[in-house]
């Protein structure tokens, strides 16, 4: 095993190779408290990639809500549960059994059977009435899921035909389709559980992060669809060298505002989530990083509101299709920017309000809010 | 799982063969192509930091080329009618995108929304790719058997009763159909009507009705057309200007028909009859009119982006509206405080700062909690309330009626009326609609009105106002509170006293927090916090209220009351301060020149596009409702409670488009199938999706989908400020279908043919042409919001994936700019807000007052009752007077109950059907999911499987109807008690005196074996114990799905001969409803605006003031049917896993508890 620098830790940690950023990481930011649990990422990752004999059971983006659903079912219990009895305060690649490189388990194929148990179902019973304000006593919250691209993935590190790679120029990280030949390793080794076997070709398969649509510019096709308007992807600069004017290092490395999925597993997973706020905090410590990370964000996003170059980051989001590499705000409006500088978008903080004329004399018509 | 041995020639076989979806096949093909040639060993130092091999990376890029994309609109009846983008490789579909151009919409004067309306599209949409090409959509016109038969006959009918012979009807819903050519089609259809329409005008039409046993007053109101029962309806019109209100105007067109069978001059022949859509589908607000003189008050949901505080009141907003729920989400973002008031820990209660539950139906107690809180602290603003609404408009307390400026003062004459508002003269003409500045009214309305009178607290005097003197240019210092004497013209003297006193006397008296908590459930600390924070945000609060209590039989009283606290916090008619209504895509008056096409006259058609049009409207206008009701109107006792402006005619024939609520969703759906459709002689889908209604269809036309239409048409949103046109398709159509209006242009040309009624192929010529466009650019030009544009620049803009902005006053749109920011009255007799009604049908039913009634059905108390003190305003008329039973608790003569009761004792009350068997104590309701547009979507299997817990793509339980299955929400410790485990299933049954159908006790095993719901039971801890919550959008069991889940050998419950597939193996969402009609939404004397246009008048009008029905209101018992597991055995898998709720293992707990750390 190498030792690599793992910057969600703030330790160098185990991995079988040595360190290797790209160029530059393909990134998500999530902000949960948008997500609606609408399932149109869900919808479109599948009708574009996974329609077809073998894929059937298998949705590389998924929505799940928590604390019961999960797609396998259980699987952060199980995982969490293992990596426990292990010795949580090591990452999964330090606990791996004998002959193994990293700690996993194989889901059983029952597991996938119903994707979205747990839908809306929320954690604690409610009596009769109720009124819950601020921190809800019943709760429950909706996480999306894709492939991680991590920095250094457990699929990649688990492939013992190494038909898994990183590509250099983004950090997406790919199951090679020709040379893989279905020993699920990978998919036992991903903690996320987020490779797929394919029953019918007999290989495993999982998010490429749309990169057909990267490579000319465009994000990928759950970002584009998602009307809660809660992801942004962009790419991540080296964790040494942020630049407060890239989104993504913005939110990620500089207001820390938005964590990586249960970064004690030690893979350096690169979609950041902005933890739910009406959540008991126990349970997110237990998701997102611990107390410190948890309610640093948490605080971070509820002053949103007085912080203009914040607000006008996430006001960016879903607001076009392109990438933005970098952004900026004035008074009145966030600005985005493609990779050659070229304004891709620009926001309102808030909507306009236009009044027409009651009478219109130049058509001979009157206009009427109650027609 | 058994290797697949492939030889490279047999996989591409095997890809020819179907089976793989277009998408998938090149990747598995590129896969295949090199497998066998890579063997050989690469040497991979670090997969980290280099990979050799990256051709194969080619794969994807290809799946995601196309040849070409263009632009349609999805358009399901819901508010947000998306622009979409199809890619289509080999003229096929093969994916969907947002257009991501809304920023670049426009009005004529050049105002642009902003980017952050980016991107507008759901699941709903993006499933379509798959339900274009699936194999349940109507690909080539049907006959149902038996009707063919009849049809080939000759269409013999009894000679006593004109009813036609049972054998040729006894096999709807149960027969198979059969394929016929478009030329049949319409013939059958054609000759059906005109058959109908002959058998039963004129006198012999009677003779044969009341031998049928109809009511005489419904016979009555036919006037002697035989046209009057044939019934029309194009679903949620608003969704397709021209596709969908083509319908009525097919049914105008009826009065040609009807010249032709009577012999009758155009000015006596009638048309046929349109049923209503807002109204059916209980999305009006019906209490908004009865407060503001028009239809709805809402606004553009991104309003929140100008609110402080914002009040998500019984609205799933976050499942329902979706596109726009992240104006909610970032409204909070910046700074606002969202409420959410629900029954249940919503999907927009994780959204929500607080959340307050409670029980459902009950609103309108909470509403008086907090105004009882706001009153008492004094902190609300009269002189607000002095100047917008009636509160100062003095009531005599003899009789109960306003006090009139005519019972004081001898020969008083109104005076004349200036503010934004025109008196017509008799036989003067009203202008054309896009010329009308303002409220329209005619003299003789006027003068009915009157004048109003308040107590002058300066002169200490009664004091006349008219209507002019609202808001600002009301000046008096009105008495809101206290009692006077005035003495009338006849020298009596009577007790007056101001609406508020009245109203602020009910609530003090009944509502305080202590009665209000036991009412509602609502914790005391809550009513007390929301009602200060109202009143801290006065004038900076929204309040959206949604379809939860609307769909209660108490609804008007609801939008009373809500108004009520909307006018003490001054949250009325501003951008960032208003109320609103949310509950279906209604608006059809923002085509408000729609007259010139549903309503031009049929004996003088224009064929020349660029002429005026004659309009005359022949086809009367009818609340589906009646039907519903068993084609009956209310009375009890002796009392008819259905106004004379609202009395329907029999219903013989039905011929709907978009209208799966009317059949196969509609309320008390197997009442509407057992015991109506026998009577009904002709039943017509237009349909492009094989639904339940087509199940029961005697012809199915097949219709393009959204994504083929050959014909320009338009649609728009209530919630959102666009305009969204549909270029005709590139896209050549996939099965054997027509435009919808192709369809009915068809019908109509039929007619022509066998009644030789030339006028018939003129009335529909731009249709025969394929120039909708010209009745499009006819509504256009007469309509105030779109007149100024061009069909074909907006056609052209549409092609890139670009709408237009609706032009009403403003942007966003929001109702009441006028009235509240401009100081002009609302169209209500007193040009303020009213909240007391004294005309006669609210007094005898006791609802001049915004009274609190308990549900009619959803209550474990005495239902419909009105919870008061004794009130002096407080006197409806009893059952007893009406020559009633007081003790006839049914169903259909509670809805005319009016007992007065004190909370006191209605605590102690029961429902009557848990006083006869205790196992009945469940309020269930069925609100909307977010996986469909009602039923659009659902079934698809991508979205299918992501429908709740049950979905399974491999369909391992083979009990399951399909790849999903409906289930039940029940509060654990509920089923506990019943012995039912998570994802067992479950009987549910409603009063059985009526549901799931009337007389199903003497009615065949087969018969209620498809309508007896059953589904699974989930565990859901965020319902409170004693509330089930079932989700609304699903497909019934039919006859041919219960006998496909029997008879097939995988289980699905799926009819062989039609393909529909339903989520029950028993029953639906439907089998515990019904319609409920209330008297108040009957009236002849509620002053309103019209549909269209600035015109006022009285009484009843299609989607404004009619029958709403109350579709969350059952009361039920549940009962253990089947085990969940693995079919039928033992405990279903995530309770047996232990990862259910209530079912948690120790480490799941510890999980949930955030200790796994």
């Amino acid at each position: 095993m190498a030792k690599v620098y793992n910057w969600h830790l703030k330790r160098k940690v185990e991995y079988p190779y040595e360190e290797a950023r790209p160029k530059r990481q393909v990134a998500w930011v999530f902000d949960i408290n948008k997500c609606i649990e609408c399932q149109t990422c869900t919808v479109a990752c599948k009708t574009t990639w996974t329609s077809g004999k073998g894929q059937e059971y298998m949705l590389w983006n998924n929505v799940e809500t928590k604390p019961y659903g999960g797609y396998p079912l259980g699987w952060d219990i199980n995982i969490l549960k293992m990596h426990k009895e292990k010795g949580n305060d090591r990452t999964l690649f330090e606990v791996s059994p004998d002959g193994e490189v990293v700690l996993g388990y194989l889901p059983e194929d029952e597991d996938y059977m119903y994707p979205n148990f747990g839908e809306d179902v929320c954690y604690g019973i409610v009596e009769k009435g109720a009124f819950f304000n601020g921190i809800h006593q019943v709760w429950m919250f909706y996480l999306a899921r894709i492939c991680n691209h991590c920095t250094y993935p457990a699929c990649l590190a688990a492939c013992p035909r190494k038909a898994i790679y990183k590509r250099k120029e983004d950090g997406i990280v790919l199951v090679d389709q020709e040379r893989c030949r279905g020993y699920r390793e990978c998919v036992k080794a991903c903690p996320y559980k987020k490779v797929f076997f394919n029953a019918f070709t007999r290989v495993s398969e999982k998010c490429i992060a749309c990169y057909p649509l990267i490579e000319r510019g465009e994000q990928p096709r759950c970002v584009q669809t998602c009307i809660g308007k809660i992801r942004l992807q962009g790419f991540l600069s080296h964790p040494n060298n942020p630049r407060p004017d890239n989104p993504l290092d913005y939110l990620v490395y500089i207001k820390k505002v938005a964590l990586p999925l249960y970064p004690q597993f030690g893979l350096e997973p690169n979609v950041y989530y902005i933890p739910p706020i009406h959540v008991p905090k126990q349970f997110l410590y237990q998701m997102f990083g611990g107390k410190e990370m948890v309610d640093r964000a948490i605080k971070t996003y509820l002053n949103a509101k007085n912080d203009r170059k914040l607000l006008g980051a996430m006001l960016l989001f879903g607001s076009t299709n392109k990438i933005i590499h970098r952004f900026r705000v004035d008074k009145n409006y966030a600005y985005g920017y493609d990779d050659k500088g070229n304004l891709i978008s620009k926001v309102p903080f808030k909507e306009p309000v236009y009044i027409r004329p009651l009478y219109d004399k130049k058509r001979d018509v009157y206009r009427h809010s109650i027609p | 799982m058994k290797r697949v041995d492939l030889k490279r020639r047999t996989f591409i076989k095997l890809l020819a063969g179907g089976g793989l979806t277009l998408a998938a096949s090149p990747l598995l093909a590129e896969v295949f192509k090199d497998v066998f040639n890579k063997f050989e060993p690469i040497n991979i130092e670090n997969p980290l930091a280099f990979y050799p091999n990256r051709g194969w990376e080619k794969v994807y890029r290809d799946i995601w080329n196309y040849d070409y994309e263009y632009t349609f609109v999805c358009a399901p009846n819901d508010t947000h009618e998306c622009m979409l983008r199809a890619h289509v490789k080999n003229d096929v579909v093969i994916r969907i995108a947002p257009t991501f151009k809304y920023h670049e919409a426009t009005d004529v004067y050049g105002n642009k929304p902003s980017r952050r309306w980016e991107p507008r599209c759901c699941e709903k949409g993006l499933i379509l790719v798959r339900r274009f090409y699936s194999d349940k959509r109507v690909k080539h016109p049907v006959v149902r058997k038996g009707f063919y038969e009849w049809y080939k006959d000759g269409f013999p009918r009894d000679p006593q009763t004109g009813k036609p012979p049972k054998k040729y009807f006894s096999g709807r819903g149960k027969e198979p159909f059969i394929k016929i050519t478009w030329e049949e089609a319409f013939d059958i259809t054609a000759k059906a009507l005109k058959n109908i329409a002959e058998t039963y005008s004129g006198e012999k039409g009677k003779r044969y009705l009341l031998a049928q046993g109809y009511d005489p007053l419904m016979i009555d109101a036919m006037k002697g057309a035989g046209t009057q029962v044939l019934k029309f309806r194009g679903g949620m019109p608003p969704l397709g200007a021209v596709r969908v209100f083509g319908m009525y105007r097919l049914a105008n067109s009826m009065a040609l028909l009807d010249a032709h069978i009577r012999k009758v001059s155009p000015k006596e022949a009638k048309g046929g009859r349109g049923w209503d859509n807002y109204s059916w589908h209980t999305d009006l607000p019906p209490g908004h009119p009865m407060v503001t003189g028009q239809q709805t008050v809402d606004w553009d949901l991104v309003c929140v982006e100008h609110a402080d505080y914002v009040v998500v009141w019984g609205m799933n907003w976050i499942l329902t509206k979706m596109p726009d729920a992240h104006w909610l989400t970032e409204a909070k973002l910046k700074g606002a405080t969202i409420t959410h008031i629900t029954c249940e820990y919503s999907a927009t209660a994780t959204k929500s700062d607080k959340v307050l539950i409670i029980r459902p139906g009950t609103d309108i107690a909470l509403a008086y909690g907090f105004s009882y809180v706001i009153l008492k602290e004094k902190l609300y603003d009269e002189d607000y309330l002095r100047k917008y609404t009636d509160m100062p408009l003095l009531v005599r307390m003899d009789n109960l009626k306003l006090l009139k400026p005519e019972d004081i003062y001898e020969n008083y004459e109104p005076k004349p009326l200036k503010n934004f508002i025109k008196v017509v003269k008799k036989g003067q003409k009203t202008p054309p609609i896009y010329k009308q500045p303002s409220p329209i009214i005619t003299e003789k309305l006027r003068k009915e009105w009157s004048d109003f009178v308040v107590w002058d607290t300066r002169r200490n005097a009664p004091r006349v106002i008219t209507r002019d003197q609202y808001g600002k240019r009301f000046r008096i210092k009105a008495a809101l509170e206290g009692e006077f004497t005035v003495k009338l013209k006849d020298g009596k003297e009577v007790k007056v006293r101001p609406v508020f006193d009245l109203i602020k006397q009910y609530i003090m008296e009944n509502f305080d927090p202590d009665t209000v908590s036991e009412i509602t459930w609502a914790p005391k600390e809550a009513i007390y916090e929301i009602a200060r924070d109202l009143a801290k945000n006065a004038g900076k609060t929204l309040i959206a209220v949604g379809m939860g209590p609307n769909q209660f039989f108490n609804n008007d009283l609801k939008d009373r009351a809500l108004f009520f606290l909307a006018a003490l916090t001054k949250n009325i008619g501003r951008v960032g301060s208003n109320i609103g209504s949310y509950a279906g895509n209604y608006r059809a008056a923002f085509f408000n020149g729609l007259p010139t096409y549903i309503a031009e006259d049929p004996f003088n058609p224009q064929t020349d596009p660029n002429k005026p049009v004659k309009l005359k409207r022949y086809f009367t206008p009818e609340s589906a409702h009646y039907f519903n009701e068993g084609d009956k109107y209310l009375k009890v006792g002796k009392k008819v409670l259905t106004g004379k402006t609202h009395m329907p005619t029999p219903t013989k024939s039905i011929l709907v488009s978009n209208s799966n609520s009317l059949i196969g969703n509609a309320k008390w759906h197997y009442d509407t199938v057992m015991n109506v459709f026998p009577k009904i002689e002709f039943i017509g889908v237009l349909e492009w999706w094989w639904t339940a209604s087509c199940e029961y269809a005697d012809i199915v036309f097949p219709v393009d989908s959204w994504a083929e239409f050959k014909n320009v048409d338009a649609t728009i949103s209530v919630t959102n400020p666009f305009l969204m046109v549909w270029p005709k398709s590139p896209l050549p159509r996939i099965f054997n279908t027509k435009g919808d209006i192709e369809v009915l242009a068809g019908i109509a040309k039929a007619l022509g043919d066998i009644t030789g009624e030339k006028r018939f192929y003129d009335y529909w010529k731009f249709a025969f042409e394929g120039k909708a466009e010209v009745y499009l650019q006819r509504i256009f030009d007469y309509s105030t919001t779109f007149r100024g544009y061009k069909v074909e620049e907006l056609v052209k803009n549409a092609e890139k994936g670009i709408p237009a902005l609706m032009m009403s006053r403003t942007y966003p749109k929001w109702v009441g700019y006028e009235q509240m920011v401009e100081d002009r009255p609302w169209y209500t007799k007193s040009g303020r807000l009213e909240f007391y009604r004294d005309e006669e049908e609210f007094l005898i039913n006791g609802e001049n007052l915004p009274v609190y009634r308990e549900p009619v059905d959803s209550t474990y108390y005495e239902p419909n009752v009105i919870v008061a003190k004794p009130h002096p305003a407080i006197k409806p008329e009893t059952p007893e007077k009406w020559g009633a039973d007081p003790n006839d608790l049914s169903a259909y003569t509670r809805q005319a109950r009016n007992i007065v009761k004190p909370w006191s004792e209605v605590r102690n009350t029961k429902h009557p059907l848990n006083r006869k068997d205790p196992r009945y104590r469940f309020i269930f309701h069925t609100p909307k999911f977010r996986h469909g547009a009602h039923t659009t979507g659902v079934d698809s299997d991508f979205v299918a499987l992501l429908f709740g817990p049950f979905g399974d793509i491999y369909r391992r339980d083979k009990r399951m109807p399909h790849v999903v299955e409906f289930f039940v929400d029940i509060n654990p410790k509920d089923a506990k008690e019943l012995g039912i485990e998570d994802g067992d299933y479950v009987w549910i049954d409603a009063d059985p005196e009526e549901r799931p159908f009337r007389n199903w006790q003497n009615a065949d095993k087969e018969k209620v074996e498809v309508a007896r719901l059953m589904v699974r039971a989930r565990y859901y801890p965020g319902t409170p114990r004693g509330v089930l919550r079932m989700w609304h959008n699903a497909y019934a069991a039919t006859f041919g799905s219960v006998r496909g889940q029997k008879e097939n050998e995988n289980g699905l419950a799926k009819n062989r001969f039609t393909g529909y597939i339903s989520f029950f193996r028993h029953g639906s969402h439907q089998s515990c409803t019904r319609g409920w009609i209330k008297p108040t939404h009957m009236t002849d004397s509620l002053v309103r605006k019209g549909l269209f246009g600035q015109k006022v008048g009285k009484g009843f009008v299609p989607d404004v003031h009619c029958p709403t029905g109350a579709p969350r209101e059952a009361f039920v018992k549940v009962e253990f049917a089947e085990k969940g597991g693995l079919n039928g055995v033992g405990k279903w898998l995530p309770a047996e896993k232990g990862i259910a709720p209530t079912y948690e293992k120790e480490d799941v707990k510890a999980y949930m508890e955030g200790k796994l750390i």
